[in-house]
């Protein structure tokens, strides 16, 4: 049944249905609380990223509220399973969304109506598979697309549990190692009524597998263009789960573990998910550490990651993964997960590939949008709807490092705050560029004009000199430039002032190290003070009280 | 400012490393402009301006070191002595036109070296280079207020 879950992975619906399936194997896992936690966290991803799907209406709200109670209960009828399931997830997420809300209500309504018979798993089911079409809807690839491909592949996890991973994981299998593992686990007694949805084995599978990915897998199939920021989302959960195992992992994983699949697609944005989902990581991080269900998180997550190790690793591969893998199978996955994608997407069914397509224009959009986290080399991960072919991953990578520094260069060019985009952004660096050419112009020429009246200290200026004059008595008398003296000094004592000054003031500690990036933007303010310092010194002009309170008194 | 509290205060690498480099520009450039108001006393102001300007743009290089490639390229400009020209009435002149276009061309003809790095380089070159450019700018102004006070 988790594999259902997963294979729905149009991230919103796929927590949702999830969370229903926890639900449902909570109580014999009693996982309740992680799903819950989990459901609520999928589902704040989704909303965030759901704004611009309007399905899920305020169902959500209602859905959570009714959640808590039914899973403990289990006895709730099916109609309600899968209310009280999105409630679960729904009602932290849910303020931000109407439109999932809307989606969610309908979803969940229309199930509800069209369940034919009162299984609580087949309810689910429906829902999951109006998730996904709501998913869908919104997204290029139709549902129906998913659907179809996933009533072949539905009906084998639906018979077992055990294997709907598997079979889940297969068609998911669009490279995404996230196997449907934790989904198995959860919904292996509730699965088979979701044998109903076709469509939705197969999105449990990968939810299931990507679990740790997270919902990467299901935007992909969905071509969700919030799979992009799904994806991060999931693949952020995927990757806490894999990597940092924290609590946030710990309540993503569970959640995560039935989406892997849908990971899989957004497993770009796993290394994204987790730093770069500032915003809707950070807000699910917080709640799943909220959650507290970091412990049940990780059982679960061993054990999809176990089962879902099995399927990234292998779509053919039927066995559940072992659950004692556990994080170190979900980090494996993550790794292969990425090269298995890339294999995966030529091997796994041409739809797929479509929604891979159709998934990456859109989960770039999405992609552009949250702050890239830097990546590990190998661990690209694919964003939710991305393809996963190393070509695309390099140029996501290559387009992150650029948006990196787009964004030191905002902070370089005074008033670039307000400008986005790339265009303007540019426009307004060559603008500053220019501009401080003809700034040096213009001084140099205003210098060129007054350089009779400049008088300079050229002991002062010898750079060994100062760095002689670092960690010395400023007495030092230098013998250099003795002619120099025949300058006008302004001030006689100039030479030795200006060093213990400039080695006072500019804490020079011999080193003259090539500006540091940081260190000249840093030491902005104090530029001017040094350099009126130098300039002071080397001019030999009115130095006055800033020499005398440092310069050594060397007449 | 606390110039002097704060330079002290100021024992960390960067900005460490930001004095050094910082005090090597300064020291450099007055030394040039030492030279040049020697040198120059009769030449035109014209020709002592461009002087001033070269041996701005050097400060900068010579400040930078090698780490960086625009330095690099900037250095062997100064050494050929091949005068140095910036289009900047170039820029003018073209407006909407580059926008989306060639902004990634105009840019790599304001950075030195430019038009042999990537886009990503240039980036990283340009933040670079408008950190060095904006020390420079400063510290002319600052020789020109301490002249002119």
């Amino acid at each position: 049944p988790s594999l259902l879950f997963s294979s729905l992975a149009a991230s919103d619906i796929a927590r949702l249905f999830f969370h229903a399936l926890s639900l449902f194997s909570s109580e014999s896992s009693c996982i309740n609380p992680t799903f819950t936690h989990f459901s609520r966290v999928s589902l704040q991803f989704r909303c965030s990223r759901m704004e611009k799907e309007r399905f899920f209406g305020v169902n959500w709200q209602s859905m959570d509220a009714g959640m808590p109670p039914e899973m403990n209960s289990r006895a709730v009828a099916a109609d309600q399973l899968p209310n009280s399931f999105l409630n679960l997830g729904w009602e932290q997420p849910m303020h931000h969304d109407a439109h999932f809300e809307s989606a969610l209500s309908s979803l969940v309504s229309s199930p509800s109506s069209n369940t034919p018979a009162g299984n609580d798993s087949v309810i689910i089911g429906e829902l999951i598979g109006r998730l996904g079409s709501i998913c869908n809807s919104g997204e290029v690839s139709p549902p129906s697309r998913y659907q179809s491909t996933n009533t072949s592949c539905y009906s084998t996890p639906l018979n077992s549990p055990p294997k709907l991973n598997l079979s889940g994981m297969d068609h998911q299998q669009q490279g995404r190692g996230g196997v449907p593992v934790p989904g198995n686990q959860m919904a292996a007694g509730k699965f088979s009524p979701f044998a109903a949805d076709p469509g939705f084995a197969e999105r449990a599978a990968r939810f299931s597998c990507f679990g740790a990915r997270g919902y990467a897998g299901l935007g992909g199939q969905f071509g969700l263009p919030e799979a992009g920021k799904l994806s991060r989302v999931s693949s952020s959960q995927s990757l806490k789960a894999v990597q940092m195992g924290a609590s946030d992992n710990g309540k993503e994983v569970p959640v995560s573990e039935p989406e892997r699949p849908a990971m899989e697609t957004r497993s770009k944005f796993g290394g994204e998910a987790e730093f770069g989902n500032s915003q809707e990581a950070s807000s699910v991080s917080d709640r799943t550490t909220a959650v507290g269900a970091e412990n049940n998180a990780r059982k679960r997550k061993a054990a999809s990651k176990g089962k879902a190790k099995g399927a990234p690793l292998s779509s053919s591969n039927m066995n559940p993964p072992k659950p004692s893998d556990g994080e170190n199978s979900d980090a494996k996955r993550c790794k292969p997960a990425e090269t298995d994608g890339a294999d995966k997407d030529a091997a796994v069914k041409p739809k797929t590939e479509e929604n891979g397509d159709v998934g990456r224009k859109q989960g770039e959009e999405g992609n552009a949008k949250p702050p890239e986290p830097p990546k590990d080399y190998i661990h690209v991960r694919a964003r939710r709807g991305q393809a996963t072919d190393s070509h695309s991953l390099a140029e996501r990578v290559r387009r992150e490092k650029i948006s990196e520094r787009m964004k030191l260069l905002q902070d370089l060019v005074p008033g670039c705050n307000k400008v986005t985009g790339k265009a303007l952004m540019l426009d307004e660096i060559i603008n500053y560029v220019q501009s401080l050419q003809r700034q040096v112009e213009f001084l140099s020429m205003k210098l060129a004009a007054l350089n009779p009246q400049l008088d300079f200290n050229m002991e002062a200026l010898l750079p060994k000199d100062m760095h002689q004059a670092l960690g010395q008595l400023p007495q030092q008398v230098y013998p250099l430039d003795m002619a120099s003296t025949a300058f006008s000094y302004a001030q006689q004592p100039q030479g030795t002032p200006l060093q213990s000054i400039v080695t006072n003031s500019l804490d020079v500690q011999g080193s003259l190290n090539p500006l540091d990036n940081v260190g000249l933007f840093q030491l902005g303010n104090l530029w001017e003070d040094d350099l009126q310092y130098v300039v002071q010194m080397g001019l030999g002009q009115s130095q006055g009280t800033a020499f005398s309170s440092q310069s050594m008194p060397v007449e | 400012m606390e110039s002097k509290s704060s330079t002290t205060g100021n024992r960390d690498n960067p900005n460490r490393n930001l004095h050094g480099s910082k005090t090597m520009m300064a020291s450099h450039f007055l030394r040039a402009l030492f030279r040049i108001q020697q040198t120059s006393t009769s030449s035109s102001s014209a020709g002592r301006s461009r002087r001033i300007r070269r041996a701005a743009y050097a400060s900068m290089a010579y400040s930078a070191g090698t780490r960086r490639a625009w330095s690099r390229a900037l250095l062997r400009k100064l050494r050929s002595r091949a005068r140095l020209r910036f289009p900047r009435r170039l820029s003018r002149a073209a407006t909407p036109q580059r926008r989306d276009m060639d902004q990634a061309q105009v840019l790599r003809k304001l950075v030195p070296g430019g038009p042999s790095m990537d886009d990503c380089k240039l980036l990283e070159e340009t933040a670079d280079y408008i950190r060095f450019l904006t020390t420079q700018v400063r510290l002319m102004q600052t020789v020109m207020d301490s002249v002119s006070s």
